[in-house]
């Protein structure tokens, strides 16, 4: 049996916290619907005593649950009863920076905002940003493959990372080039949730800041001329750095808290920024404005103070919808943006079947939705009701050709969506991935990937060219 | 072909070579799995920046069709005019495969299998379709590929090709390598 005692022999006091008041604040990530204490939970500062911890839960046969700063929303860092959670957060050394080569070199606990402001003087900043990104760190976005509001136009985490070291369970270090012959490895390790290795240092690709950022906003009568506005701006050829879209209940939500001057009128509201050199952008705004011309509201941000202004009202847009409920459930499909209009339909009508409000944020331009169930937690049955009603939505985004996740990941909430997704022979392939990096099962287990017994038991395997639910949505 | 007799030759074969329209092979010495036989495209949105092809379909072929809609692969392929969009894959650069968004391949014991999917965002499952670019057409039959496709304005700043550098070996790469092999491939049927 594992013995806390010999962390703290192993490691000096301070990095080491155990006993049930200590370990509470790492009951739950972002995610805390689900809590669970572990045995211990240890900071390292350097990688010996990352090897220490490794080794000693290797001999004791204790899992390892790694975390960065516990900002994620899936669960992925949820502690197990008897696991460790190493947490990574004080390795957070910048340790190189190559504005020449437009790259830096990071330790896994620095925080996404911390990159972008120390290279902003050489005119560059790291472009994938999560809306956690003032707290979260570089190594779970790696771990996660997050992504954010600008990742139509520069790419998820697996595009800006250039190299990964990572230790096995056994200690043993692994460098991972993004341009290395074979097999992607450093691929494979984006987005692997904690249970393929221990990431201790990242090289991440920097990105020229542009010359000119403008925000255009429009409000629209109809739901669905909103979404062909998205469609469009894309197929005129035009890449926006941004491309967010409201529905009405997120717009009225949003503007009582934020006063950011959105139509509450307007049954859907879209936010498309551009940037780049000057010209491209001026070139680029015009036409924009060309397609979005039958817009009920229009406005274009003349200064940075007006830019960020218009911007207000979409990132309030989660604790503006917060104000009005007890509780709220936030879930994260992605799906073919054609369907953008069928598929908001159908999640209002499950909305009126379910009894519960639904607002609608998301980033349009890569199809990645995020509506919010409200709820309330104290209602009995409510909580229950508002993950099957989740559950349905996933499963609708599956249905014409998504994903249940673009960018918050499976962690523990969504392993019953994954049966849904994947038939078990691809559910077998994942399995047997692990196997190869972690045969002892010890890094993170029970995450991810869920066991083919938890789908057979949930009656929902993957249908394959059978009867599929919503039959009138045209497939890809 | 199609998918149920590629299935099959991959059950009936002890040893498989997967080959493409052989622009970059000089010899093959195993039976082939010719993939040039299962070509054309599967599905193209311009809106959604998204083409799914059948793996032997030329990458000219797909560049004629990209370019009526003013679109272009977001990489390049110095090779043979020949060259199929499998054999690119299969070769692997890191420009392709940050293009990849999902795969559907046939396994060594013959079993269908798609990872990723037709979005740019999708972060279910161990990212395989990112994982067997480069593989060398040694761990399992890439039947189709979905990719993200890019406006001529943008593709500029991505044509240059990095040169892809061999990792410096180690006993665990080694071990991890194998491994991976076994998972996709565990009776060494592709060669």
């Amino acid at each position: 049996m594992f013995n806390t005692q010999q962390l703290l022999k192993a490691l000096p006091k301070d990095s080491v916290i155990i006993g049930d008041e200590n370990t509470r604040p790492f009951e739950c990530d972002g995610l805390s619907v689900y809590r669970q204490k572990p045995l211990a939970v240890v900071l390292p500062t350097n990688l010996d005593q990352v090897r220490k911890v490794l080794s000693l839960c290797k001999q004791h046969q204790t899992p390892v649950v790694t975390r960065g700063a516990g900002t994620g929303l899936s669960g992925g860092a949820l502690p197990l009863e008897n696991s460790v959670v190493l947490g990574l957060s004080k390795l957070n050394k910048i340790k190189t920076i190559d504005p020449e080569q437009q790259l830096a070199i990071v330790e896994p606990g620095v925080r996404n905002i911390a990159i972008s402001e120390a290279v902003s003087q050489y005119g560059l900043y790291y472009a994938p940003d999560p809306s956690s990104q003032i707290a979260c760190t570089i190594g779970g976005n790696v771990a996660e493959n997050s992504g954010g509001v600008h990742c139509l136009k520069y790419g998820l985490t697996v595009h800006n990372v250039i190299a990964v070291k990572m230790l096995t369970l056994d200690g043993e270090e692994l460098i991972l080039n993004r341009n290395e012959d074979g097999l992607g490895l450093l691929a494979l390790m984006n987005g692997s949730e904690g249970l393929l290795g221990i990431i201790t240092e990242i090289t991440v690709k920097l990105t020229p800041k542009p010359e000119r950022v403008q925000l255009v906003l429009a409000g629209f009568d109809h739901v669905r001329d909103c979404a062909n506005a998205v469609a469009n701006i894309i197929e005129a050829g035009i890449i926006p750095s941004g491309l967010e879209m409201m529905d009405k209940f997120a717009i009225e939500a949003a503007e009582d808290y934020a006063k950011a001057g959105y139509p509450d009128d307007a049954q859907a509201l879209l936010l498309c920024e551009l940037d780049g050199d000057d010209q491209s952008v001026k070139a680029e705004l015009e036409q924009v404005l060309n397609i979005l011309s039958t817009a009920s509201t229009l406005k274009v941000s003349k200064n940075e103070q007006e830019r960020l202004s218009l911007w207000q009202g979409r990132k309030s847009a989660f604790p503006a919808v917060g104000r009005l409920s007890p509780d709220y459930y936030c879930m994260d499909g992605t799906i073919p943006k054609r369907y953008l209009a069928d598929v908001l339909e159908k999640i209002s009508q499950l909305s009126k079947h379910y009894g519960l409000r639904v607002a609608n944020v998301f980033h349009a331009g890569d199809g990645n939705l995020h509506p919010l169930i409200l709820y309330d937690a104290n209602t009995p049955g409510e909580l229950e009701k508002t993950e099957a009603f989740g559950t349905e939505i996933l499963k609708l985004c599956v249905d014409v050709g998504g994903a249940i996740t673009g960018e918050h990941g499976v962690g523990i909430e969504k392993l019953n969506a994954m049966c849904h997704q994947f038939s078990a022979d691809e559910l077998d392939v994942f399995h047997q991935i692990k196997a190869v990096f972690d045969p002892a099962s010890l890094l993170n287990p029970g995450k991810a990937v869920p066991t083919l017994h938890r789908c057979a038991e949930l009656g929902s395997m993957h249908v394959h060219h059978g009867e599929l639910p919503h039959p009138d949505l045209e497939r890809f | 072909m199609n998918i149920e007799q590629i299935q099959q030759q991959v059950i009936d074969a002890d040893q498989l070579q997967i080959v493409g329209n052989k622009s970059h092979l000089k010899f093959t010495s195993s039976p082939t799995l010719e993939m040039s036989l299962y070509s054309g495209l599967i599905g193209y949105h311009p809106e959604e920046l998204v083409m799914t092809a059948k793996s032997g379909t030329r990458i000219k072929d797909i560049e004629s069709i990209l370019g009526h809609k003013g679109q272009t692969l977001p990489f390049v392929v110095h090779d043979h005019e020949n060259a199929t969009i499998g054999g690119a894959y299969a070769l692997g650069s890191p420009e392709l495969r940050d293009a990849v968004l999902g795969v559907k391949i046939i396994d060594g014991q013959g079993r269908l299998l798609n990872f990723g999917g037709q979005v740019m965002k999708n972060v279910a499952g161990y990212d395989v379709a990112r994982l067997l670019v480069g593989s060398k057409g040694k761990l399992a039959v890439i039947c189709e590929i979905s990719f993200r496709v890019l406006p001529k304005a943008y593709a500029i700043h991505s044509t240059s090709s990095a040169e892809l550098i061999t990792p410096t070996p180690s006993a665990i790469r080694d071990y991890i390598e194998h491994g991976l092999k076994n998972v996709f491939d565990p009776n060494g049927v592709f060669v």
